[in-house]
């Protein structure tokens, strides 16, 4: 109750701004055909069920509604999905259980591909590939787990032995025969080999 | 019938003297073909006698034209270059037999659809192309040979598989106009799944009180017998001349004898589930399985009796004033010959999955539609009350979930069954009719309120009952362990927000499906089937009744989900359909068939493996095993011709020779001899 | 057949007592399978990151990994569920001839080229299956390694009661996964009553940890929320210990616990739990190395906490 008092007595809670309408130049119409190239399915045929939000796990907890995105997709309102695009745990519960065979979960992914190439790129993406050039791995080999390793009488780590510079080579090769490296901003040379 | 043969001789030993006509179809053709052009390349080609343009050869003065040419400059091979035959074939076909040559002796080449529309920014290619596919057609022509259309009769009866609402419906229109009608039911009686609903939308008319005054009618109407407790078992034979094998299934009880007095239920020690009541009622092994069933006469459940199982109890035997109980009945073969047969084999209603999302074979409180309607039938199992399997509690809570079953690509039920919106809105009403302080939740996609009636309903329940319609598909159902109520959650998506709400009961809107009796039915008829599983129609717009088989009509939710308004006028169109057959007691069979020359046959039996008909059988012919086309059945699919290792088997009008002579002229080669007047 | 080793990169870097845990499952002292090592494998590629941002570098990497076992005619063993789900999908992607041969342009650059396993064909025909991907939990459930699992329980683990977490990319989507019914699994609840434990039915069995798919790179308070709902639908049945065939989903619930709860459960590998069962030594299982102490689980079972 409080705040609708606060609305009406001591005048507007929010500021008066122009008409807020959405037209075409709000829109981007090749959104959905974007969707479609980078590996998502044709989101127009989604009937916005909702069932996708009913057993999403992230959409229970934030204001992000899994099928109110797939809606914006469709709309074509590629800046309001701009902030949605890490939260997908891709669980594959959404494609589980939706009716018109769509799979949001595949349409977040796309997303996430549409986003990169936009230059919108988390760190820890660029963190974990960066990984991968240095070291062949996404996860930096740590000093105290090689020690409980040998206590453990575990062989050495791949990584530690030196044919493992021929695997960095071929996974640094890889990424920059696709130009991953360039797509996101990272270079070989950003670790010591 | 002495018809004569129809054979792949062209009879071109008599000279050949061909017309052609090219149509202009007003600037359909002739605003990108020249027709003009056309017509004059025609007339060089040997043989063509006569090579008009006309404006349009379909009209009064166009076929005047063609007659004309027949009778006055002998014309005896006509091609006509128009529209596709799919239109005027028919048209062009009796004019040519109305100046008296043989129709199979026309033949039209399509300059609309295959030429002129499809390449209308290219006139002169499009002209040079039109020259080329009249040029294949004059070649063709031919080739052509005289056929003549075979008769058969029609027996003057008919066979209705089905007794629910639309195969009491189509018996009663047969039975009225006067032809003889079997109404065959695998239950003990008929009425089918109408019988079981409660009221029915939009009216709220009683079901029951409506249909049994049909069902009684129907039993009366002295052209229909009705064979309940059986089913068909074989069919063979074609149009006009079904041979039908029907088994009745042995009651245990002599008809004649039984009055329908009862009193052997009373007696009778052992109770089992009815399912009628779909489980909630019981009945004894002794039964009928409504008090308004026709024919009212007991079955007696061989399963459950005790006498059957043990050799004991016969208490119904001991009370049977009339001594209507045989044990010893045996089932019967019925064989039938029927000239027409209406398929009206309806529905099942759609069964949840087990460990599915709603939980249905879990929760107890989760029940189908066709439960509920049991449940709040004054003649059902608990008298109208509306109580819940749980506790017998009444509910005050309830929560209809819809599209269940039906919608739904993952179960590979994409189609929407139609009648489920609706019949949600329906009960919700007599719910709210008998609790007034009831409250009432429809989850829906999407609400399909299309029919007569059917929008003023949607809008009353929300008016006078304030029944709740919540958009959105629910994702999740949990049971409170104590109370056994049931929390849906599912995203609200007109609030955008994922809700929880608590329900005393939650009744699933279940889809229909195909029922499991149409599918051996189905097998023996050679019916198509569509892609939902339904049976097809004949074409989905214009020949709703009809099927690819002749003489063969479907109706009701055997051909496709719908309610009972549009049941029983398709079961009265498929009834006027099998009348018209009758009434003229014969009926013409296109000659373009498959035939056998038996010189070639072998015998082997591949064009029988083939045959989607089967409308090809290996007899014996004077000792030796040659196949044999029933030409009523055949299609003329070719599907034989080309299987045939032998080439023994032509698909007349569309034979090797004919084919290969277009081919041939396409390509600029002449047809070998053929390039003068005549000849072999 | 002969199983080729795939610990990705969180097990050998962080959770070194799953590899041995699985190492000495697998090999002569338990199930004595037959098993190898490729030192060349690198990351499989992890599909939060990679098959999110660029599908051709994900499966590029993904088929090199795939390469290595197709050389030695070999099934890959994963004992993730990413590395199971990413490589699973590759071997997918690579069954349309236009993708392989997108992907072998690629490799070509690094001398490699999939093919998929040459099986004996019709007279000079050859044909290729795709290289097999298999988890661990699946080669353990097959009927005869069931048989010898159960005939080598020297420490039944009697009373404890278990809670089974399969994690997302065991269960789906189901048309690709396929190990087990994704509504109602039951391969991880088997072995468990298979080392004498009781596996206990909690609510929501089937919801996702909340680490998976960069959430919890990204936004780590709500992987943790996530989490603590798990959480409260596990302790609400009193479980004695996780158990979850996914290490990812193990690193979730070790270190995301002490957000929200100061009495955590502890999570273990099932393959950690299997070795336990099977006699192995327990100070090399690197229990102590969990955030959440695993000494109650081994007050329960009669162990002596390191």
């Amino acid at each position: 109750m409080g705040e609708v008092e606060k609305v009406f007595i001591s005048g507007l809670s929010e500021k008066l701004t122009e008409d807020k309408i959405i037209t075409e130049k709000d829109l981007d119409s090749e959104f959905a055909t974007e969707i479609i190239r980078y590996g998502g399915k044709d989101v127009m045929t989604c009937l916005q069920c909702g069932n996708c939000t009913g057993v999403c796990p992230i959409s229970l907890k934030i204001e992000y509604k899994t099928r109110t995105t797939i809606k914006y997709c469709q709309f074509g309102m590629k800046q309001h999905t701009l902030n949605t695009r890490w939260v997908c745990a891709t669980c594959y519960r959404c494609y589980e259980h939706c009716p018109a065979d769509l799979n949001p979960a595949e349409v977040m992914i796309a997303l996430r591909h549409i986003a990169i190439r936009e230059g919108i790129i988390p760190p820890f993406v660029k963190a974990a590939a960066a990984n991968l050039m240095q070291f062949g791995l996404t996860v930096k080999p740590d000093e105290a787990m090689i020690k409980e390793r040998v206590k453990m009488g575990l062989p050495d780590l791949p990584q530690t032995k030196p044919g493992w510079s021929q695997v960095r080579k071929e996974v640094v090769a890889i990424i920059e025969a696709t130009k991953y490296d360039r797509l996101l901003g990272i270079t070989s040379k950003e670790g010591v080999e | 019938m002495t018809q004569p043969e129809n054979t792949t001789d062209s009879k071109s030993s008599e000279k050949e003297a061909i017309g052609v006509f090219v149509c202009h179809c007003g600037t359909n053709i002739g605003g990108v073909v020249s027709c003009e052009k056309v017509a004059e390349a025609a007339s060089k080609i040997p043989g063509v006698v006569v090579s008009k343009d006309l404006k349009y050869a379909c009209s009064d003065l166009g076929q005047e034209e063609i007659r004309k040419a027949i009778k006055e400059k002998g014309v005896n091979r006509v091609v006509v270059a128009s529209c596709s035959p799919r239109l005027h074939e028919f048209t062009f076909k009796k004019c040519v037999e109305g100046a008296g040559l043989n129709p199979y002796f026309m033949h039209m080449v399509n300059l609309r659809e295959q030429c002129s529309w499809v390449h209308m920014k290219q006139p002169e290619m499009a002209t040079a192309k039109a020259i080329d596919l009249v040029r294949m057609g004059v070649e063709r022509s031919r080739l052509l040979t005289p056929l003549s259309p075979r008769e058969v009769t029609v027996e003057k009866s008919a066979l209705v598989i089905g007794g629910g609402i639309a195969g009491i419906q189509a018996a009663l229109d047969i039975g009225e106009k006067g032809f003889k009608t079997y109404l065959v039911e695998k239950e003990p009686s008929i009425g089918g799944h109408m019988a079981q609903l409660d009221k029915t939308f939009p009216t709220g008319d009683c079901a029951i009180c409506i249909l049994a005054p049909k069902m009684v009618e129907v039993a009366r109407n002295p052209n229909v017998e009705i064979m309940s407790y059986s089913e068909v078992v074989d069919i063979e034979g074609y149009v006009g001349s079904f041979k039908v094998k029907i088994r009745k299934k042995p009651r245990y009880v002599v008809e004649d004898k039984c009055v329908g007095c009862g009193v052997c239920a009373e007696k009778c020690p052992v109770k089992v589930p009815n399912d009628f009541d779909c489980g909630f009622g019981t009945r004894r092994a002794i039964y009928v399985p409504f008090p308004q069933a026709v024919p009212l006469k007991y079955t007696i459940d061989k399963e459950n009796c005790l006498y059957f199982k043990t050799g004991k109890c016969q208490l119904c035997v001991k009370v049977c004033v009339n001594e209507a109980i045989d044990f010893k009945q045996e089932e019967q073969i019925v064989d039938l010959t029927v000239g027409t047969i209406i398929v009206a084999t309806g529905f099942d209603a759609y069964v949840p999955l087990r460990r599915g999302v709603y939980k249905y074979w879990e929760y107890k409180n989760v029940i189908t539609a066709l439960e509920l309607e049991r449940l709040i039938n004054a003649a059902g199992p608990t008298g109208g009350h509306l109580v819940r399997p749980s506790d017998g509690v009444e509910p005050k809570r309830i929560a209809f979930i819809q599209c269940v079953g039906s919608r739904n690509i993952k179960l590979q039920h994409k189609y929407c069954s139609r009648v489920c919106c609706m019949y949600s809105i329906k009960n919700s009403q007599i719910i709210m009719e008998h609790s007034p302080d009831a409250e009432i939740a429809i989850y829906y996609n999407d609400i399909r309120a299309f029919g007569k009636g059917f929008e003023e309903l949607y809008h009353r329940v929300r008016e006078d009952y304030g029944v709740e319609f919540i958009r959105g598909r629910p994702a999740k159902l949990t049971k409170d362990p104590l109370t056994e109520n049931i929390t849906i959650r599912a995203e609200e998506t007109l609030l955008g927000k994922i809700t929880e709400r608590e329900y005393d009961m939650v009744v699933l809107a279940v889809g229909l499906t195909p029922a499991a009796g149409t599918g051996p039915i189905q097998k023996m008829l050679s019916l198509p089937v569509s892609d939902d599983g339904f049976l097809q129609e004949s074409h989905p717009k214009l020949r709703p009744v009809e099927t690819a088989i002749e003489g063969v009509f479907i109706c009701g939710c055997a051909q496709s989900p719908k309610d009972i308004p549009d049941s029983v006028a398709q079961a009265k169109a498929a009834a006027s359909g099998a009348t018209t057959l009758m009434i003229k007691g014969k009926h013409i069979v296109e000659p373009l068939c498959a035939t056998v020359t038996p010189e070639l046959c072998l015998g082997c039996g591949l064009c029988t493996d083939v045959c989607p008909y089967k409308a090809i059988d290996l007899l014996d012919k004077d000792g030796q095993t040659k196949a044999v086309v029933t030409e009523a059945l055949c299609h003329g699919c070719g599907t034989c011709a080309a299987a045939c290792p032998q080439h023994a088997i032509a698909q007349l009008q569309f034979t090797d020779q004919q084919i290969a002579s277009e081919i041939s002229a396409a390509l600029g080669m002449n047809n070998g001899a053929k390039d003068s007047a005549g000849g072999a | 057949m002969t199983y080729a080793y795939f610990f990705g990169c969180v097990i050998p870097s962080r959770y070194p007592g799953i590899e041995y845990a699985v190492r000495w499952v697998t090999g002569k002292q338990g199930l004595n399978l037959d098993v190898v090592d490729i030192p060349e494998f690198s990351c499989c590629p992890v599909p939060g990151i990679f098959y999110s941002t660029d599908r051709d570098t994900w499966l590029a990497l993904a088929a090199r990994n795939l390469c290595l076992a197709q050389r030695g005619k070999m099934e890959v063993m994963t004992v993730c569920n990413g590395c199971y789900g990413s490589l699973l999908k590759a071997t997918e992607y690579l069954s349309e001839p236009k993708r392989m041969g997108q992907v072998n342009k690629v490799l070509s650059k690094v001398g490699m080229k999939y093919t998929g396993i040459a099986e004996k064909g019709e007279g000079t025909r050859r044909i290729f299956r795709p290289v097999s991907v298999r988890h661990f939990v699946d080669v353990i459930h097959t009927d005869g390694v069931m048989m010898e699992l159960a005939k080598g329980i020297k420490k039944p683990l009697s009373g404890l009661k278990v809670a089974v977490h399969y994690g997302c990319h065991y269960l789906r989507p189901t048309e690709h996964t396929a190990i087990d019914d994704a509504n109602d699994p039951v391969k991880v609840d088997d072995i468990v009553k298979v080392l004498g434990a009781e596996s206990v039915d909690y609510e929501d069995k089937l919801a996702c940890c909340g680490a998976g798919g960069g959430v919890r790179s990204h936004v780590v308070e709500l992987a943790n929320a996530l989490c603590e709902d798990k959480f409260k639908n596990i302790s609400s049945e009193n479980a004695d210990v996780i158990v979850t065939p996914c290490p990812f989903c193990l690193l979730q619930f070790d270190n995301s616990q002490k957000t929200f709860t100061k009495r955590g459960i502890p999570v273990v590998h099932v393959a950690q739990l299997m070795a336990i069962a099977m006699g192995a030594d327990v100070g090399k299982l690197g229990l102590e190395l969990h955030n959440v102490s695993c000494n109650p689980l081994l007050a329960k079972i009669g162990m002596v906490p390191k």
